[in-house]
């Protein structure tokens, strides 16, 4: 795919950031489709953080290694990212910045160009940017636009203008033989968004109706406590910082016997605060959308880094069995479509859902065209009449499917308890033998119920010899890696799993049927989907193919790691 | 019918002479008082003797986790900020196991009617320190007794931002129903520490030595004061301070939030349509 990839790199602080969402937002502005990765240290200043910037005429799922362009905020982000640039690329520095490095692709902007009062680091990204737009051959005052857009009221008005003068004189320094426009056309559309999956999670919140969401501070989801919280007030959604994890999820799930449509968000760390409470909403089966943010754990682990091994921790947390499903989003656009469903899920079984992402996508932005709204439908499920006078209600009434009507506690006349105890259909602790049959096995049934309705796998490049199975973020660069494999030889399909838990064995083996051989490929050591394959439907996996450096799985990466498992033995 | 028999519930199983049989006389007592019916306001209770109160109760009920009350509390709150909230349960529950959750759902000034039935002791788990057992309290786990200091549930409360900090004794009837009265028609967080005997399981504050230890505050107490509330409560020895030990008037956690003015978010959830996400999308253009 044409396409071009600009690293940013420097240390925090010094403005990547704002660099890559001036450019991101340039490019989206222009046409093109883009997609922003983040890589990043656990601190507020100094180390040494990245953002992959790539653009390209075609819609873009996954990020790539080899880069175009390199903007080195800082000397030591020269020597650490040099390599990974191609060698027809531009390397673009500060005069100070540059040490002693002597590398044919570095150019150097001496301190002379640009007004005096727009020198320093501080004004490293603008000028860098600039440097690069005017090599893509576009026009200063597309970018000068952007930052006035953009910085307009963050900035003192001085400031603002200094960078201003700086987007105008660093245009001019670029030589004409570094001049490179793209080889590809862009493609511009006029409702295109340029989102972080995290933000489209939120906004498929929104359009499913939430009432209240709450969370504690975590890497990678406090954006989406951020966003619903900015935006609360407007919308009418009340939005708490609560005191710890544990209080989030008991909130969200006080909210929704309330009558909201609640959610609570986090990452692994805080789901294992939750556990307690996860078995909470399954007992009193009330709907609660949980998200977790995978990164890579055990327990603090790498606070910013990404991995996806908290499938089989969420299939079983808490003690005791109780009935819950697992959805996963595989790219940006089904992050909003799938958290909006979430919430249906969630009401039609009176279940909590894991809505689950990683941190490598949770962050990640990616240009999409805008929500269409007409594919989001609202269900609360099964409500129950109004009695005609005030009467305790047979809350958890047993039915074949296993749903009990709902009442909505002080918004109707029935008197509704929940328990948190095992209970008969009224809410009332028992511990009666039959009733526990009655109660565990009703609660259980909705297992079935729920995989049944469940769309199975999706199979993407169907009729290979061989399946690699999937979810999350490793789908889009197993998409792109298939050309350059397919070119050596290697062909597969792609088994996708939006829907991880619970799984209907019929539709898996249908699905997989047919395969010589199916491997897993996953962000985890120990092939977690697999496993579950095997343990829920009796799938036959024969390896798994694991990554869990924390970093994000770029298409190189697929190819290399596929070439490497697949390559002999086809 | 009687109003106390309307609210008439399951049959509560505590021990003969356990205090919270006169919790629930004064807690009855206190509804009908304020003319409360049963669909009107919501009971959210934790694990323990004293929050199996609320299965004895006939209204709304969450029966949480151990020491998750408040919290659930908080959810309802957002959801509905007009329906009367009411938590019942104990030492442990709220001091111990949620002793995070309280000091947070009183900072926010939740609002809330928190009685916590308070022996000094795990009579569920038959016979474990609490975190209100006093210094020297002698268990199978603390042969050599309790150490450290025991909590003091209206200090804490103090502390964390409460904003009606009352103390009962469960064998005084007349005070404890109404300081429950005071306590739900306040508007913030309203702690009643409710000292009460433990029959079985705590020999050392009997109902006998509540009872001549627990002293009416007088008149010459005056609640609206901090620095005096907190004096009262640091200085007990041989006598415990009952009644209204402080009073202030701040605005509730709800009254923060522009999503929780006039019609609640659970009313109008039903007008929540996808397409009010549409003006979010300009955010990403």
């Amino acid at each position: 795919m044409k396409h071009i990839n600009i690293v940013i790199a420097g240390a925090a602080g010094q403005g990547i950031q704002s660099a890559g969402e001036i450019l991101g937002k340039t490019l989206l502005r222009l046409g093109y489709h883009v997609f922003i990765t983040h890589d990043y240290q656990s601190r507020v200043r100094g180390g040494h953080n990245f953002m992959t910037l790539r653009f390209s005429g075609e819609p873009l799922a996954a990020s790539v290694r080899s880069s175009d362009y390199l903007l080195a905020l800082n000397e030591e982000s020269i020597g650490l990212r040099l390599g990974g640039l191609g060698a027809k690329g531009l390397a673009f520095c500060l005069e100070g910045d540059k040490g002693n490095h002597a590398d044919a692709r570095l150019r150097v902007l001496p301190d002379s160009i640009g007004p005096a009062s727009a020198r320093g680091a501080k004004f490293a990204a603008v000028k860098l940017s600039a440097m690069l737009f005017a090599s893509l051959g576009f026009p200063p005052e597309i970018l000068a636009g952007s930052v006035k857009k953009i910085f307009g009221e963050r900035l003192k008005p001085e400031i603002l203008q200094a960078n201003l003068e700086a987007v105008a004189a660093v245009a001019s320094f670029i030589e004409p033989i570094d001049i490179r426009p793209p080889s590809f056309a862009p493609a511009p559309s006029a409702g295109r968004m340029l989102i972080s999956a995290n933000d489209a999670i939120a906004l498929g919140m929104v359009a499913a109706g939430i009432g209240v969401y709450a969370g504690y501070p975590i890497t990678p989801s406090t954006s989406i406590l951020n966003l619903l919280g900015t935006e609360g007030p407007s919308l009418g959604i009340a939005v708490e910082q609560t005191e710890d994890e544990i209080a989030a999820l008991n909130l969200a799930i006080g909210a929704s016997y309330a009558g909201a449509r609640a959610a609570c968000g986090s990452s692994g760390a805080g789901l294992s605060l939750m556990a307690e409470a996860i078995g909470l909403a399954g007992i009193t089966e009330t709907p609660v959308v949980i998200y977790d943010g995978q990164r890579s754990g055990p327990a603090v682990g790498m606070a910013t880094r990404t991995e996806q091994a908290d499938l089989l921790s969420l299939v079983h947390s808490s003690h005791g069995e109780f009935p819950r499903a697992v959805i996963c989003p595989v790219d940006h656009e089904d992050s909003f479509y799938l958290a909006a469903e979430a919430f249906n899920v969630a009401d039609a079984w009176q279940v909590p859902v894991f809505l689950i992402n990683d941190l490598g996508q949770a962050n990640s932005e990616s240009t999409l065209e805008e929500f269409d709204i007409s594919r989001v439908r609202i269900d609360r499920g099964l409500m129950a009449p109004e009695p005609a006078e005030s009467a305790p209600f047979a809350r958890y009434a047993v039915t074949e499917s296993g749903v009990s009507p709902r009442a909505v506690p002080a918004m109707s006349k029935w008197l509704v308890s929940c328990d948190s105890h095992e209970h008969d259909e009224y809410g009332h602790l028992t511990d009666n033998p039959a009733n526990r049959v009655r109660q565990h096995s009703k609660r259980m049934r909705k297992l079935d119920g729920m995989a049944a309705s469940f769309p199975g796998p999706e199979i993407i490049n169907p009729g290979r010899p061989v399946c690699v199975i999937a979810w999350g973020s490793t789908v889009g660069p197993l998409l792109e890696a298939a050309p350059t494999l397919k070119e050596k030889g290697i062909e597969y399909s792609i088994a996708v799993f939006r829907y991880l838990y619970p799984l209907d064995p019929v539709k898996v083996g249908q699905a997989l049927k047919g395969f010589e051989r199916i491997y897993s490929l996953e962000q985890n050591y120990t092939g977690q989907l697999g496993k579950l394959l095997r343990m829920e439907c009796g799938a036959a996996i024969q390896g798994h193919i694991g990554k869990y450096d924390g970093r994000i799985l770029t298409v190189e990466d697929a190819a290399g790691l596929l070439e490497s498992a697949l390559g002999g033995k086809l | 019918m009687t109003c106390a028999e309307t609210f008439d519930f399951h049959e509560p199983q505590w021990c003969p002479g356990c205090g919270n049989f006169d919790i629930l006389v004064c807690f009855k007592e206190a509804l009908c008082g304020l003319g409360l019916k049963p669909q009107e306001f919501i009971m959210v209770t934790g694990i323990g003797q004293a929050s199996k109160l609320g299965f004895s109760v006939k209204c709304n009920l969450f029966d949480g986790l151990h020491g998750r009350a408040l919290p659930v509390a908080t959810g309802i709150n957002m959801a509905n900020h007009k329906v009367k909230l009411i938590s019942v349960s104990g030492d442990g529950d709220y001091y111990g196991e949620g002793g995070n959750h309280f000091i947070h759902a009183a900072r926010r000034n939740l609002n809330i009617a928190v009685f916590a039935g308070d022996n000094r002791v795990y009579g569920l788990t038959k016979g474990q320190a609490s975190p209100t057992s006093s210094p020297g309290f002698v268990t199978p786990i603390h042969p050599e007794g309790v150490g450290g200091k025991p909590i003091s549930p209206v200090l804490l409360a103090l502390a964390s931002g409460a904003t009606f900090v009352a103390r009962a004794f469960s064998g005084n009837k007349e005070e404890l129903s109404g300081l429950m009265r005071q306590a739900i028609e306040h508007k913030g967080f309203a702690l009643v520490d409710i000292m009460s005997p433990c029959i079985t399981f705590n020999k050392a504050n009997t109902f006998g030595w509540f009872k001549n230890r627990a002293k009416p505050v007088g008149p010459g107490h005056d609640p609206s004061s901090f620095e005096a509330a907190i004096k009262l409560a640091s200085a007990e020895q041989d006598s415990i301070a009952t009644g209204v030990i402080y009073k202030a008037c701040r605005p509730a956690f709800d009254a923060r939030f522009s999503a929780l003015k006039g019609e609640t978010i659970a009313a109008r959830t039903a007008d929540f349509v996808p397409g009010r996400v549409r003006p979010l999308f300009e955010r990403f253009k």
